[in-house]
This record gives C-alpha cells, sequence and structure tokens, in this order.
C-alpha cells in the first residue's frame, strides 16, 4: 500500500495552503468575535473543498481521503476552527448521505453542503449520551406520513451555520443486549418548526467554531427525511465517525505542524546567552522529538486514509490514527509553547491559540479512552 | 470574444535571491518558480470577462523553457481554456520573445492580448508594447479594468490620483497593471481539469520567428551591501531635552546634520 501521497494529492493540498494564507487578520477577528465569517465558508465551496470527497456523479469531485486529509491538515494549519467545520460538513454529514442517502436526498441534500451557504452538522450526543451514544433519548414517534422527534442534543458543532442536521433518535426503546436498537438518523432542515438551537457554548478554544445545544420539540419531517434504514442509525453514526476520525487525525496534525513552524521561526530570532536558542540542545530535542511525532500521526492517518479508498476496513486504523494524532497534538503544542517562553502565553502569538485549540481534539469524535475501547475490541474479537 | 493572455514563469517573489556562480545571473536552482505577478492579473482580468460572459475564450501562451508548463498550468486551474508553450532558449531577447508572442497571436485571432505591465524577474516592460507594434494594434497601458461597450471596449488605466477611461475596437493590446480585483486562487475542480488538458508545443521556427533581435548582456550582478544593523539610543528628559539630544545624535551618529 502506497502511504506517500500522489503528486496530484499534494498539489491539492498547496493550493488550500495558498488559499489559507491569504485568510491573514479575518482569523483573529473570527477567533475574537467567536464567529465563522461566511465569506470564508462561500469560498471554500468556490475553491472546490467542500465537495472533494463526494463523488463526481453526486456533483462533487470524487477525490481521495487522502487528499482531503492533506487539505484538512492544511486548513487546521491555518484556522483549526474553520478545519473542524468542514472535517463534519464534508466528512461525516456528507460521508453518511453519500453511503446511506437514496438518490433523492444526495440530490437533494449533498449540494446544500458544497454550495459554501453553510455547514452541515451531525447531532449524536445528548446531555446524559456522551462516550454512551447508544444510550441517547431523544425519540421519534411516527405521525402521518412522517415522523415528530423530541429530545435535546448537546455540543453540535456549526449548529449556528447548519442548513441541516443529522440527528440521530429511537423509534423504540432499547432492549437488554442492545442497547442501540431502535435508533434511526434524521434529516432535519435547520427551518424546522420545533427545532431551535440553544446558546453558543463559550470554548477554550476553537472559538470561532460553533458548538451549541439544539431542541426538538415535537419537531416534524416528513416520511423523506429517514437517513438508511428505520432502526439502523446507530451503525450509521458509527461508520460516519470512522471516517470522521481520519478527519480529526489531519485537524490534530495541521495544529502541531503549524505550531511547530511557528515555534522553529521564532527561536531563529530569539537569542539567550549569546546565542540563537536553536542552538541549545533541549530545544533542539524536543524539535526533533516533534517533528517524528508528527510524521508518525500523519502516516497513520494516511494508512487509515488510504484504506479507505481501497474499499477495506479501517475502523481501528481510523481511531488508532485520532488517538495518536490527538494526544501527540497536545505535547507538540505545549513544548512548541514552551519554546517561545512567556511570548508563548501571550495572546499576541498565535501558538496559546493552537495550544488551545488542540485541547478538543482527544474529546469529540470518541475520546481517548473511546478510542483505546475501539482498538482493543478489535483485537480481543479478532484472536 | 477571445483574449489571448500572454505569461511569464519567473523566481516566486518568497525566494530568497542569491546571485550564480557566474556572477552575471540569480541562481535558479532549487527555487520556486510561479507566474509573474502582473501576468496573473492580466488572467484575473480576463476570466472576469468570462465570468461575466460565458462564452469568452481565454487562451494563454508562455515563450521559454518546458518548465513554464506550470505557469500555464496555473492559468488553466484558474479557469483559462488553453495554453501553448512556445518552446524557445530562456535567455531568447525580449523583442523576439515579442515576435513569436505576435506570431501566435496572429494565428489565434484573438481580440485583445493582455499581458502583465512588466515581468517581475527583469522588471524591463518591454514585451507587451513590443508584441502590439508586431502586430500593428494599439495597445493601452497600466490597465486595471475592461468593460465591452457595444463593439468597442472600454478600458481602465490608472494614472496619478485617478484613473482614465479609453476607448478602443478590437483588436488591441492592453497591459495590465495591478488592480483591487486580486486574482484568484486556482479551485480543486480547476486543477483536476487543468490536468486533463493537452498543452500544445510550438517552436520559433514554426512560428516563421529567428532570433535575431539585440542581446542584453549583464555584465556583473551582485546583492546590495549588507546594511549594518541600527542603533538604540535611551534618552531621558522632556521633549526639548529628548529633541536636543537627537539632534546632536543626527550630527555626531548618523552625520546628516
Ligand atoms: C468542541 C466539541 C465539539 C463537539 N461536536 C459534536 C458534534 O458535532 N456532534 C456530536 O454529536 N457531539 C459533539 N461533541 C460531543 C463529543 O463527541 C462528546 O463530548 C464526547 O463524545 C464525550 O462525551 P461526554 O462529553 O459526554 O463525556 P463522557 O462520556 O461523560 O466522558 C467523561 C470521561 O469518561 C471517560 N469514559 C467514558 N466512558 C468510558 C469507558 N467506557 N471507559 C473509559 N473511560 C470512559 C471519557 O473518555 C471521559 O474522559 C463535541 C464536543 C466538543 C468538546
Amino acid at each position: 500500500m502506497r502511504l506517500e501521497p500522489s503528486e496530484t494529492e499534494r498539489e491539492l493540498a498547496l493550493a488550500v495552503r495558498a488559499w489559507a494564507e491569504g485568510l491573514g487578520g479575518r482569523i483573529a477577528r473570527g477567533e475574537r468575535e467567536g464567529t465563522l465569517p461566511l465569506d470564508v465558508v462561500r469560498e471554500l465551496g468556490t475553491l472546490g473543498v467542500l465537495g472533494m470527497t463526494i463523488p463526481e456523479r453526486d456533483g462533487g469531485l470524487g477525490l481521495s481521503t487522502v487528499a482531503f486529509a492533506l487539505v484538512l491538515e492544511e486548513l487546521a494549519a491555518a484556522w483549526p476552527s474553520l478545519a473542524v467545520g468542514v472535517s463534519v460538513n464534508s466528512g461525516i454529514v456528507a460521508g453518511s448521505i453519500v453511503r446511506d442517502g437514496t438518490d433523492q436526498q444526495r440530490a437533494k441534500w449533498l449540494p446544500r453542503l458544497v454550495d459554501g451557504s453553510g455547514l452541515g452538522a451531525f447531532a449524536l450526543t445528548e446531555p446524559s449520551a456522551g462516550s454512551d451514544a447508544a444510550s441517547l433519548k431523544a425519540i421519534a414517534m411516527r405521525d402521518g406520513d412522517g415522523w415528530r422527534l423530541n429530545g435535546r442534543k448537546q455540543f453540535i458543532t456549526s449548529a449556528r451555520y447548519a442548513p441541516f442536521f443529522i440527528v440521530f433518535a429511537r423509534v423504540s426503546p432499547p432492549e437488554p443486549a442492545r442497547p442501540h436498537a431502535g435508533v434511526t438518523a434524521f434529516i432535519v432542515p435547520a427551518e424546522t418548526m420545533g427545532l431551535t438551537i440553544g446558546e453558543t457554548e463559550s470554548k477554550m478554544g476553537l472559538r470561532a467554531s460553533d458548538t451549541s445545544g439544539i431542541m426538538l420539540e415535537d419537531a416534524w419531517v416528513g416520511p423523506g427525511a429517514v437517513l438508511g434504514d428505520v432502526g439502523k442509525g446507530f451503525a450509521l453514526a458509527l461508520a460516519g465517525l470512522d471516517g470522521g476520525r481520519i478527519g480529526i487525525a489531519a485537524q490534530s496534525i495541521g495544529i502541531a505542524r503549524a505550531a511547530l513552524e511557528r515555534a522553529i521561526a521564532y527561536g531563529r530570532a530569539r537569542s539567550q546567552f549569546g546565542r540563537s536558542i536553536l542552538e541549545f540542545e533541549g530545544i533542539r530535542l524536543a524539535i526533533a522529538q516533534a517533528r517524528a511525532e508528527i510524521d508518525a500521526a500523519r502516516l497513520l492517518a494516511h494508512r487509515a486514509s488510504r484504506l479507505r479508498d481501497l474499499g477495506e476496513p479501517f475502523t481501528r486504523e481510523a481511531s488508532m490514527a485520532k488517538l495518536y494524532a490527538s494526544e501527540m497534538t497536545q505535547r507538540v503544542t505545549y513544548s512548541a509553547l514552551q519554546l517561545f517562553g512567556g511570548y508563548g502565553y501571550m495572546s499576541e502569538y498565535d501558538i496559546e491559540r493552537y495550544a488551545r485549540d488542540a485541547r478538543a481534539t482527544p474529546l469529540y469524535e470518541g475520546t481517548s479512552e473511546i478510542q483505546r475501547m475501539v482498538i482493543a475490541r478489535s483485537l480481543v474479537t479478532a484472536a | 470574444m477571445r483574449f489571448l493572455v500572454c505569461l511569464k514563469q519567473v523566481p516566486d517573489s518568497t525566494v530568497k535571491v542569491k546571485v550564480g556562480a557566474g556572477g552575471k545571473a540569480v541562481a535558479t536552482e532549487g527555487i520556486t518558480w510561479s507566474m509573474s505577478p502582473y501576468d496573473e492579473y492580466a488572467v484575473e482580468l480576463a476570466l472576469e470577462r468570462k465570468d461575466a460572459d460565458p462564452t469568452t475564450v481565454v487562451s494563454v501562451v508562455t515563450v521559454g523553457s518546458a518548465r513554464g508548463r506550470d505557469a500555464l498550468r496555473q492559468a488553466l486551474a484558474m479557469g483559462c481554456d488553453d495554453a501553448t508553450l512556445v518552446n524557445a532558449p530562456e535567455d531568447l531577447p525580449a523583442l523576439d520573445v515579442a515576435k513569436a508572442l505576435a506570431a501566435v497571436a496572429k494565428e489565434m485571432k484573438p481580440d485583445i492580448v493582455l499581458c502583465g505591465k512588466q515581468a517581475s524577474d527583469d522588471d524591463q516592460g518591454l514585451v507587451g508594447p513590443a508584441v502590439a507594434e508586431f502586430l500593428g494594434w494599439p495597445h493601452v497601458g497600466m490597465l486595471t479594468k475592461a468593460v465591452s461597450s457595444g463593439d468597442a471596449w472600454e478600458l481602465w488605466r490608472e494614472v496619478e490620483g485617478g484613473h482614465e477611461v479609453w476607448k478602443a475596437k478590437p483588436p488591441v493590446v492592453g497591459l495590465v497593471h495591478k488592480s483591487d480585483k486580486e486574482p484568484r486562487y486556482p479551485s480543486l475542480p480547476g486543477i483536476m481539469k487543468a490536468k486533463k488538458k493537452e498543452i500544445p508545443e510550438k517552436d520559433l521556427a514554426s512560428l516563421g520567428v529567428t532570433a535575431s533581435s539585440p542581446k542584453i548582456e549583464v555584465v556583473a550582478m551582485e546583492l546590495p551591501p549588507q546594511r549594518g544593523g541600527g542603533k538604540i539610543f535611551k534618552l531621558d528628559g522632556d521633549a526639548k531635552a529628548v529633541a536636543e539630544q537627537v539632534a546632536n545624535l543626527l550630527h555626531t551618529e548618523s552625520k546628516v546634520l
């Protein structure tokens, strides 16, 4: 299996890097104001990033998961808040509709994910159902030829920018041996009566990315809203998360790379004891270690991506990439910040932002503990 | 409506310039090459017309080595329709380059030929006017905008403190200046499409051009002398006292007074 990206995959990533370098002051403003400017999302639509992995027959570019991982790395290196929104929109949400959507659903909803008018959202987590997502309580009841949804979702990325949500709700209660029984995926348009978006959460990092709760109070959706089969929603969620985890790994890698690049540039200009701090061995060891870990994480992410592109199972590999990359980015952003000394703690330099943003990566789309569970389960049951 | 944009591949503006071994040219080993910035504005100006009227065809051409294909691909990825490479030695004199471009223009019969007002490597600004001369077409310099108006074109050119609007009937040559409309980024679908396009090659002979123009010889090239580091003085006192000390330093230190 070829792990190195192809020339085309690299070229696409470089094109996105060139675009991202032009974001300039929009990043600091977005973070300060806690919003993703919609013109940035629109530009991503024009650039073709949002529909990268959607098949050509559905109006996308049909590009590889490896190319998408490289592009997400570039977006995260510039602006992690933007990268997570794109990862959810074009990774999990688009991926779920491509995989399980009917022709009508694909024709209706995929264009909304690529035109840059918003970013799609994936609503699985609830106040009482986080890691144990199968215990979710949102309920879908038959009503006429459609469904009536009730429940609360928590920490939903891009809720404010979403044209629609993939909402998981149960049509029947859990069964003793099958806690996920009855879980069903629904496509719920943002303008649905009975759907309200809660207050935006105030977060440690990723402040420009919207994270909000949503309330469903007798929200009615039509018969075309069920994505995949009734009662098979949990498998759909897990399949979506498999792909999503590659995206979060890529995000983690981009954050770490940007932090290391900034640290080296800063170190070059900073002298203490009469020499550049880059001449001190302690600092050299730190940057060498950081670079080795970044490359290792990228290889893990690209392996999972290639397996996905080849149509092979990749659940375990995606979990390994996500686990390692998200933990790696903690170490790398902190040691990069350390290299800045006291200046690293000041918001004048971006490095503190990267360190705060990085902290989300071992939490969402399955915590590190959950990734270890997934990996271990695959090892133990295979034996 | 058909545009022909002439473009040149030059060392990227981020390249740290070093003088090559012979002391007569910039070292080019391993550097990044890009489309010359004013040429990018020329491509953008043409593509904007294509956005407004999709029947517009935008062709691009470059004269030089095979490496120039990358600049042509960039233009295709930005949305241009076709590209032509005229194979020629790197050091072909500007007038011969202009002859070759004029010959391509004669074959393609565009309504408007656009060039950047100058290339960012040698900054001569010769090629554009020379192309117009060889074609016997009028040319308008410092172009920032082109708007079609009936069977003519309104050509906006930047002048001190404002702009002039000229009217020209095609065919015409425009030399494009930087404008507010930043050149677009190549899109991902654009890159994928550009990959599938053939870039035909021509050579000087097939265009009926013989390299015969006077050549400029660079006698020597060197980097400007390194600037000495600045000095920081800590001055105390009220404004008057500080002003006195500054005047004193300008006399004793920098010797400008
Ligand atoms: C910025 C951000 C954006 C998010 N975006 C989305 C989104 O778009 N859509 C969405 O549906 N959700 C989203 N989430 C929610 C996220 O997926 C959950 O926060 C995550 O799954 C963890 O759930 P929890 O917060 O309820 O923690 P809990 O599940 O309560 O976990 C608490 C702790 O217990 C550990 N733990 C739990 N179970 C086990 C176990 N069996 N073994 C060992 N340790 C265990 C966890 O690892 C963790 O350390 C987002 C979260 C954040 C922070």
